[in-house]
């Protein structure tokens, strides 16, 4: 109420201020009157009587700015007169003006873009209805008949939905074109409370056993592919080779459930069936394409959530157990329990990947705005000192310190808003660049960046807090003048608190960079290691070349004949050196993997001791340019009927067949049921190679021949060219395209595919490279502004120095003596801190140590060397000093 | 300086008025008068304290000012006590009150 009040009265008063005013002067002069009056009553006489009571009341001017003060709204108008005044000082000084805000927005932009990819990939929710009541009902994926069992089953949910994710082709033949496709069972639009942005969305009718071919856009879709057209909906989409009826669009800004993905189209989970023919993933008890959630019904709680799921786990696991398993691994599969989890923010497999790198980026970015804070802070002490007469002059008509304290934080306030301003701008920026570098050839990453309270509410924050560290030190020295020596106008000695408080900040600046420096350096080593690595094969110049039968519906009796007259067309192209085949390309994304025995007594065997497989044809080797050390290559003669061999790599041979020579020796591996498969025979020993990523160990690794195993409906072929890859693919389109057009095949280079597996370490070391070189900049501006200031200030000493005879080298010297007093301190500084924080990288790192000496060393005599150069430059100025020039102008 | 209010302790201004005002609403001179008057000249009250007192106790809506003409038909600004104020008045005078008598026994038992 009195709030009210006093809110209300300050209303009034602001809108009538002449009023209020004239209120004012007129009580004011009443209580003079009467004041007089009675003075003279007293027997003064009036002209004494009118002095004395002016006397008693003061100033009339100061009374009512007394009266003013007692409101609030005044504090409003004194600030807002404030900004006005700041804002005139800021355009009349635009370099300066323009340094600070480039500077923050460089600054807080960063932190910004960071900040956001924190929101989108861990803080946003869901884009959906009440995204908290969402949870997760198993941590792991889920087959078609136990999300079956779920779903029918379950009495916790309100609504229960299953998805999974897929690619789909578009093209109908040649290049695919891949959309990314959204599994849904019938009830997830309904559950997630969405509404169709056009047509309509699927519903459990249209989820059932033997349905028609149904799809949903996406409303990004939508607009790229249909332009957004009414008449999408009702229009065919041809996916993997099929048709599909678009029914409606997907309400705006609903990507799905993953975050860091998006979908183009969504299609009902029975529509596998379309897609799969007779042998559906639909029925697979070993597919695990799938994952579900619910919407927990109300008065549930977390614990009657997770106790009533795991009561029905039994009989759920049960209904679906696979049955071609072991009996040791169905008991296992019988035990397991459905967990809920949260998904109000979604789920994420790009979380466990960069949440630590993005927790890394955001301390770097902190750090890099820090720099920023000090550089500007030290120029706007350079400034106050310039500003030294504007102070005392206005302190000398009346203004009080707090007051002009108060105009130099807005001052520093409204720059950090405008550095915060362009900052948004260069972070949107920045975040669609780095979606784009965090994408690969087989991942499209995306995430939402629609601007959210958060991010804007993080971006003021930082703004304000940003605006009051730098601001605050400069008011404090800047508003403490006394008139007199600032009309005099004196140059004071080097040792003034500002010029020690200058030093400081610049000893600081040198130790934080150096931290950014080091932790780059570690970063950019763990790049170059991986970059560098032996990965057992050259992937230069190679194409993979993957080729889809099943999608062209060629009939598996057909595959290898199809297979040989592609590879035929292959070779017969100009420019083409060697060309392979294989099930698998290494680094992809697929990896085959079981448990054999030797025929050799070893320590190991077990599940911990998987082995892994690629099925090649004998062109292989060769055209990856892995070399054979031992034994022989596979040739036509290891036919289907022919005795079963293989070729291992050097791990293999190493783990599996220690202290003999594995040629001639036999391992069986684990088929279907823990079974042991007949023996193969190893007939070749290859170098060790990279499997699923450069970061592994090399794996130990077995290669089959393909003219044994059987052809599968989607393989790959590896073409070294001579030629660029780029000239390759219309080439290779062509030849493919000559043995049957319906065939859709994707190109890219291994080199991409090497790349890919090292994308989160290169994004990483470039970022910390490139805000450790910001840092380095801002450091060295630093050092150099507030050297040339010092030894401006110090002209008159220098001046007289040398009229008695110094060398401008002994002048150098003198200067030099601070900067290295000063390098020295903050160098040591921050190797201490690095010493004590890089730690922090552990895992990230590969190769280097995260306390590496050398990277340490270089860090820190890059650091000195740029600083001393910049410091010899402007020490420099000190020696081309004029005696008489500087002795002169006082 | 104005802000100095002689010997008045910080904070009983606001009381003090409100007290002169329990007894009929008055002008700004006429409560300064009277609060030096009372207190026997032990009280000066500044018109650089008293002005602002009444617009920090108008904004409160413990007092309430109007425009009348005084006995020697001029006009002036009278100020009066509300209900709110007559409220503020007695728990500021009980605090007083007892802070008053604790701040007496400490120093008759030192």
């Amino acid at each position: 109420m009195a709030i009210w009040h006093r809110f209300l009265g300050g209303l009034r008063a602001l809108m009538h201020r002449t009023r209020t005013e004239q209120d004012m002067d007129e009580e004011l002069r009443a209580f003079l009157d009467a004041s007089t009056e009675r003075r003279m009553r007293a027997g003064m006489p009036e002209a004494q009587a009118r002095r004395a009571a002016r006397v008693e009341m003061g100033s009339v001017e100061s009374v009512k700015e007394e009266i003013r003060g007692a409101a609030w709204e005044t504090a409003i108008e004194a600030l807002w007169t404030d900004v006005r005044y700041s804002v005139r000082i800021l355009i009349k000084a635009p370099v300066f003006t323009a340094v600070v805000v480039f500077t923050l927005a460089l600054g807080i932009g960063a932190n910004t873009a960071i900040f956001s990819l924190i929101d989108s990939l861990l803080l946003k929710t869901l884009p959906v209805e009440k995204p908290e009541e969402l949870a997760q009902v198993y941590e792991s994926g889920l087959t078609n008949p136990l999300w079956e069992q779920i779903r029918d089953r379950q009495d916790v949910f309100s609504g229960a939905f299953a998805w999974g994710s897929d690619l789909f082709n578009l093209a109908q033949g040649g290049i695919v074109q891949n959309a990314d496709g959204f599994w849904v069972s019938g009830d997830l639009f309904r559950t997630l409370g969405l509404h169709p942005a056009a047509g309509r969305l699927l519903t459990v009718d249209d989820d059932r056993r033997g349905c028609a071919a149904l799809a949903v856009l996406s409303y990004a879709f939508w607009q790229t592919h249909d332009g957004g057209a009414a008449s999408a909906v009702g229009s065919t989409l041809s996916l993997d080779g099929h048709p599909f009826e678009v029914i409606g669009v997907a309400p705006r800004g609903f990507y799905g459930v993953s975050v860091g993905g998006k979908f183009d189209v969504a299609l009902p989970l029975c529509a596998a069936a379309v897609l799969d023919g007779p042998r559906t993933r639909l029925d697979r008890r070993s597919s695990w394409w799938l994952r579900a959630a619910g919407r927990v019904k109300p008065g549930i709680g977390p614990a009657q959530l997770k106790a009533r799921l795991g009561a029905l786990s039994p009989t759920i696991f049960e209904a679906a157990l696979p049955q071609d398993w072991d009996p040791k691994s169905q008991d296992n599969f019988r035990k397991r329990v459905l967990k809920p989890a949260p998904m109000a923010t979604g789920l994420s497999g790009l979380r466990e990947e960069y949440e630590q790198p993005l927790r890394i980026l955001m301390a770097v970015v902190g750090l890099v705005l820090l720099i920023a804070c000090a550089n500007i802070a030290s120029l706007l002490m350079a400034r106050a000192a310039a500003r030294g007469k504007e102070m005392a002059m206005r302190q000398a008509l009346g203004a009080s310190r707090l007051r002009l304290m108060r105009q130099l934080i807005v001052e520093c306030v409204l720059l950090s808003f405008a550095g915060a301003a362009f900052g948004l701008l260069l972070a949107r920026w920045g975040d669609k660049l780095l979606a784009i570098s965090l994408s690969t050839v087989n991942h499209q990453v995306f995430f939402d960046f629609a601007l959210d309270g958060r991010v804007l509410a993080f971006t003021a924050a930082i703004a304000t807090f940003t605006g009051l560290l730098f601001g605050v030190a400069p008011a404090l020295l800047g508003t403490r003048t006394s008139l007199t020596s600032a009309i005099k106008a004196n140059h004071g000695g080097a040792g003034g608190p500002r010029t020690r408080l200058r030093l400081w900040i610049v000893a600081s600046q040198v130790a934080l960079s150096l931290v950014l420096l080091v932790a780059a350096g570690l970063l950019l080593r763990t790049f170059r290691n991986l970059a560098t690595a032996d990965i057992g094969f050259d992937p230069d110049r190679v194409l993979l070349v993957n080729v889809n039968m099943f999608t062209a519906k060629v009939p598996p009796a057909d595959f290898t004949g199809t297979y040989r007259r592609i590879a035929d067309e292959l070779r017969a192209l100009p420019g083409v050196v060697s060309s392979a085949r294989s099930q698998l390309t290494p680094l992809g994304d697929s990896t085959w993997n079981t448990i054999i025995h030797s025929d050799v007594p070893h320590a190991v065997v077990g599940e911990d001791d998987l082995v892994y497989f690629n099925q090649v044809d004998p062109a292989y080797f060769a055209t990856l340019r892995t070399p054979l050390l031992a034994g022989r290559n596979f040739t036509s003669a290891d036919s289907a009927h022919a005795p079963a061999v293989a070729v291992i790599n050097q791990t293999l041979a190493r783990t599996f067949f220690p202290a003999v020579n594995p040629i001639g020796h036999t391992y069986r591996a684990e088929g279907g049921g823990r079974k042991l498969d007949p023996p193969v025979e190893v007939v070749g020993v290859v170098t060790d190679a990279k499997y699923e990523t450069v970061r592994e160990g090399t794996l130990p690794t077995i290669f089959l021949p393909l003219s044994q195993g059987g052809d599968l409906p989607v393989e790959s072929f590896e073409v070294r060219s001579a030629l660029p890859p780029s000239v390759m693919v219309a080439e290779i389109q062509h030849a493919v395209a000559a043995v049957n057009r319906e065939i859709p095949i994707e190109v890219h280079t291994l080199s991409a595919q090497v790349e890919q597996s090292l994308t989160r370490e290169r994004v990483l070391a470039l970022l910390s490279a490139f805000f450790g070189a910001v840092a380095l900049l801002l450091a060295t501006i630093g050092l150099y502004g507030t050297l040339t200031y010092l030894v401006a200030q110090r002209r008159t000493e220098f001046g007289i120095r040398m009229a008695l005879g110094a060398t401008s080298r002994s002048i150098l010297q003198l200067v030099m003596r601070d900067v290295a007093m000063l390098l020295s301190v903050g160098i040591a500084a921050g190797i201490a801190m690095s010493l004590a924080t890089t730690q922090l990288l552990g895992a990230l790192l590969f190769g280097v140590a995260a306390r590496d000496p050398l990277t340490m060393a270089a860090g820190g005599t890059l650091m000195a060397a740029v600083s001393l150069t910049a410091g010899l430059l402007a020490a420099r100025r000190a020696t081309r000093i004029d005696p008489m020039v500087a002795l002169r102008q006082d | 300086m104005p802000e100095k209010t002689g010997a008045l302790v910080q904070g009983t201004l606001d009381m003090l008025i409100l007290k002169t005002l329990a007894l009929e609403p008055m002008h700004g001179y006429g409560i300064a008068q009277r609060i030096e008057q009372i207190s026997q000249g032990v009280f000066s009250v500044n018109p650089g304290s008293l002005f602002p007192a009444f617009r920090r106790l108008e904004r409160e809506a413990w007092i309430k000012a109007m425009w009348k003409p005084t006995d020697n038909n001029r006009r002036a600004k009278y100020y009066a006590l509300t209900a709110r104020g007559r409220k503020q008045l007695q728990s500021e005078a009980d605090t007083w009150g007892r802070q008053s008598a604790a701040i007496a026994r400490i120093l008759e038992a030192c």
